[in-house]
């Protein structure tokens, strides 16, 4: 489809030089420094998303880097059929799947003392946010993402279903049973939690 | 249960904001009929703060874009390129040398393979030495060569070299274990059976041995289990034949013609020498090179005078050292299953073609071969047979003949044993020793029937005797008459003198009464 089209469509009237169409129409027209403006609009999301998929700050920065090299290589393929962020975080959580599979795999062949502390070192857990994050970093990868792309980046379930690619039945369900499996590991700490 | 999971699904949905306006409505009645709704939505609700404030955001990476950008220009001018293009532009330049080296040496490939192969042809040549000094070949092992076109390559393993005819006629000559054991003394045999004497043993011999060397050049092996054979070998083993057959025929014609039809013999001395010129006059330099791991045609000159030469001083050492045994010899062929075929070159088929298996090789020389006719010999071994079983069957009617001596030495009818004299010849041959055998069985045969005759006469039956089983059934037959005799005068008797029998019996009735007394 022409892009153009496309343009007319969904920003028919006032078409800001902010826009992120307009950005990658000038990019694929061999404006290349208008990538650092598309950077600079969403590097804090992706590095954030990376941030609670992975429960994790390291390595954080090391996958927004591959994120947005690979934005930049494909970046003039770009076909205008959905919105660029949808695009920019499927590619996001695809490198964070592709992150921990890796080092599920590479946790197999270590020792355990080896293992990474979940959300900076915890001593004692008396502090709730610690409590929380622990608890959420024991979920499924499945359940995990679509919970925290809610519940912390503000997604709605149409977002989650387009950047998980897949249906928001299936987004609802998920935040649903997150929720209950959460609710079920907090149980013993109710009271201190006061839920 | 699960309507009730349901409604906490919805429930969470509904936290979230992401009901459709009838399942709002429809959650809203239910949470307000409902205090367990009321008290999940309000647990969901706390967890849902307790999510959204469990992780602070992230702090800003103030380098981020700086690093990006560096990574990006390293990717895009240098990195991304060169790795891409490593294996296909050194690989185009390892071709495009190669080219250009091929374009000025076009014949660089040709010569190393060249260079390669007569290495290793080379190394294959050394040493080459004739089969006759190599293999220790006899005058009977060129004789049964041939006749019996088989020329012993090693005794020990029983392989040969065999010439043949393949199905349409053309010679091929190959090496292969021997499949039978051949009888032996083979030329002691002919010689006999042409009952030659002793000078002509002597020229025959010398016939043979002269071909030895003529052999000796045309089969060369060496101790890289290579051999080198010369296609000339079929029309050696020709001539050869021819000049044994037609000295045979020459010397002892009488024998020789009972032995060998004479429509065999079509050719004579003078067309022998005819042959023997025109297969020298024959380019016999080429030599098929069979090796363990390869055959190739290749000139080879053979000098003889110079190997005899080495030979003398050979024999000097051997002297020396004759405790040490003959190297063993076995010709293994190595042949992949896919060489196991004609190998074909255009080159080759002109003169010959060569087959390749395992234990085989056969080269065919149909064209090389000159045009001498073929002698298709009698089997020595079957006449011999033959004489044998004869000698056998007179055996079985022998007659008690008196022993017939020759010289100063008895005979017997076998052909096999039969020896050569030492001295002088002697008129007897086979054919006249069975003449004396059936004169004396004739005379033999008169005098059983003479006896015969006088047996029948006293007892004034008179019969013709012909054969030896009638013989036997007249025999017979005279024994049953004489019984028959002998009854009849027992008849007579006892109607002469009948009471002196009855007499007998009464005596014997009282015997058996005083036992049953008793």
């Amino acid at each position: 489809m022409d892009y153009e089209q496309k343009e007319k469509m969904q920003q028919p009237k006032i078409l800001s030089l902010d826009d992120d169409f307009s950005l990658i129409k000038r990019f694929i027209d061999g404006d290349e420094l208008v990538f650092s403006e598309l950077l600079k609009r969403h590097k804090e999301k992706v590095r954030n998303i990376i941030y609670i998929t992975l429960s994790n700050t390291d390595g954080v920065d090391d996958i927004a880097q591959e994120v947005f090299i690979t934005v930049y290589r494909h970046l003039k393929s770009f076909r205008f059929e959905s919105q660029f962020t949808t695009w920019l975080y499927r590619i996001t959580i695809n490198k964070c799947k592709d992150h921990l599979r890796k080092k599920h795999i590479r946790s197999i062949f270590l020792p355990l003392k080896d293992e990474e502390p979940v959300f900076e070192s915890i001593n004692e857990d008396t502090d709730i946010k610690h409590i929380v994050r622990n608890a959420i970093a024991t979920l499924p990868d499945k359940l995990r993402i679509p919970l925290v792309l809610k519940d912390l980046e503000g997604f709605s379930y149409q977002e989650i279903g387009d950047t998980m690619e897949c249906e928001i039945g299936t987004v609802k369900s998920r935040i649903f049973r997150a929720r209950a499996a959460l609710k079920k590991i907090l149980k013993p700490l109710e009271k201190e939690l006061m839920l | 249960m699960r309507k009730n999971n349901t409604d906490i699904e919805l429930l969470s949905a509904y936290l979230d904001g992401e009901l459709s306006p009838a399942e709002k409505k429809y959650i809203e009645e239910k949470i307000k009929s409902s205090l367990e709704l009321q008290k999940e939505l309000a647990d969901l609700k706390k967890l849902k703060e307790l999510t959204s404030a469990s992780v602070d955001r992230i702090s800003e990476s103030p380098f981020f874009e700086t690093r990006l950008f560096a990574n990006l220009n390293v990717e895009s001018k240098s990195k991304i390129n060169l790795k891409k293009w490593i294996p296909i532009s050194s690989l185009t330049i390892v071709t495009l040398a190669l080219m250009a080296v091929l374009k000025f040496n076009p014949n660089l490939l040709d010569n190393i393979i060249k260079e390669q192969e007569s290495n290793l042809v080379g190394f294959y040549k050394e040493n080459l030495q004739p089969l006759l000094y190599a293999a220790n070949l006899t005058n009977e092992d060129i004789f049964n060569f041939a006749v019996y076109q088989e020329l012993p390559l090693d005794n020990t393993n029983n392989q040969i070299l065999k010439l043949g005819y393949d199905t349409k006629g053309a010679e091929y000559f190959e090496i292969k274990k021997a499949d039978e054991v051949k009888e032996p003394d083979n030329l002691q045999k002919f010689v006999a059976a042409l009952d030659f004497d002793d000078e002509e043993i002597k020229q025959i011999d010398s016939i043979i041995g002269s071909y030895s060397n003529q052999i000796s050049t045309l089969v060369l092996v060496n101790d890289q289990n290579s051999m080198a054979i010369n296609p000339n070998i079929w029309n050696t083993r020709k001539l050869i034949l021819a000049d044994i057959l037609a000295f045979a025929e020459k010397h002892a014609s009488s024998n020789f013609n009972k032995m060998i039809p004479t429509q065999v013999m079509q050719f004579d001395d003078r067309s022998v020498t005819n042959w023997v010129n025109e297969a020298k006059a024959m380019k016999d330099n080429q030599y098929i090179f069979c090796t363990s791991d390869s055959i190739f045609k290749e000139d080879f000159v053979f000098d003889i005078t110079e190997f005899e030469k080495d030979m003398e001083k050979m024999t000097e050492n051997l002297a020396e050292v004759s405790e040490q045994k003959a190297v063993l010899r076995e010709y293994r062929f190595k042949v992949d299953s896919s060489s196991s075929r004609k190998k074909r070159n255009a080159d080759w088929t002109q003169q010959f073609q060569v087959f390749v298996d395992t234990n085989l090789i056969k080269v065919s020389v149909q064209s090389i071969a000159i045009d001498i006719p073929e002698i298709d010999l009698p089997n020595f071994d079957s006449i011999a047979i033959v004489i044998h079983e004869a000698t056998q069957n007179v055996r079985t009617v022998r007659p008690p003949a008196p022993p017939m001596t020759v010289g100063n030495k008895g005979y017997n009818y076998e052909y096999n044993t039969v020896t050569p004299r030492k001295k002088g010849r002697t008129d007897v041959n086979l054919d006249s020793l069975m003449q004396i055998k059936n004169k004396q069985n004739n005379k033999n045969r008169i005098e059983q029937n003479e006896k015969i005759k006088s047996d029948s006469q006293n007892n004034n039956i008179q019969f013709f005797y012909s054969d030896s089983l009638i013989l036997m059934q007249h025999q017979e037959l005279k024994n049953e008459m004489d019984k028959l005799r002998r009854e009849l005068q027992r008849f007579r008797q006892d109607f002469k003198d009948p009471k002196l029998e009855n007499k007998d019996v009464i005596k014997d009735s009282a015997d058996d009464v005083e036992i049953i007394e008793i």
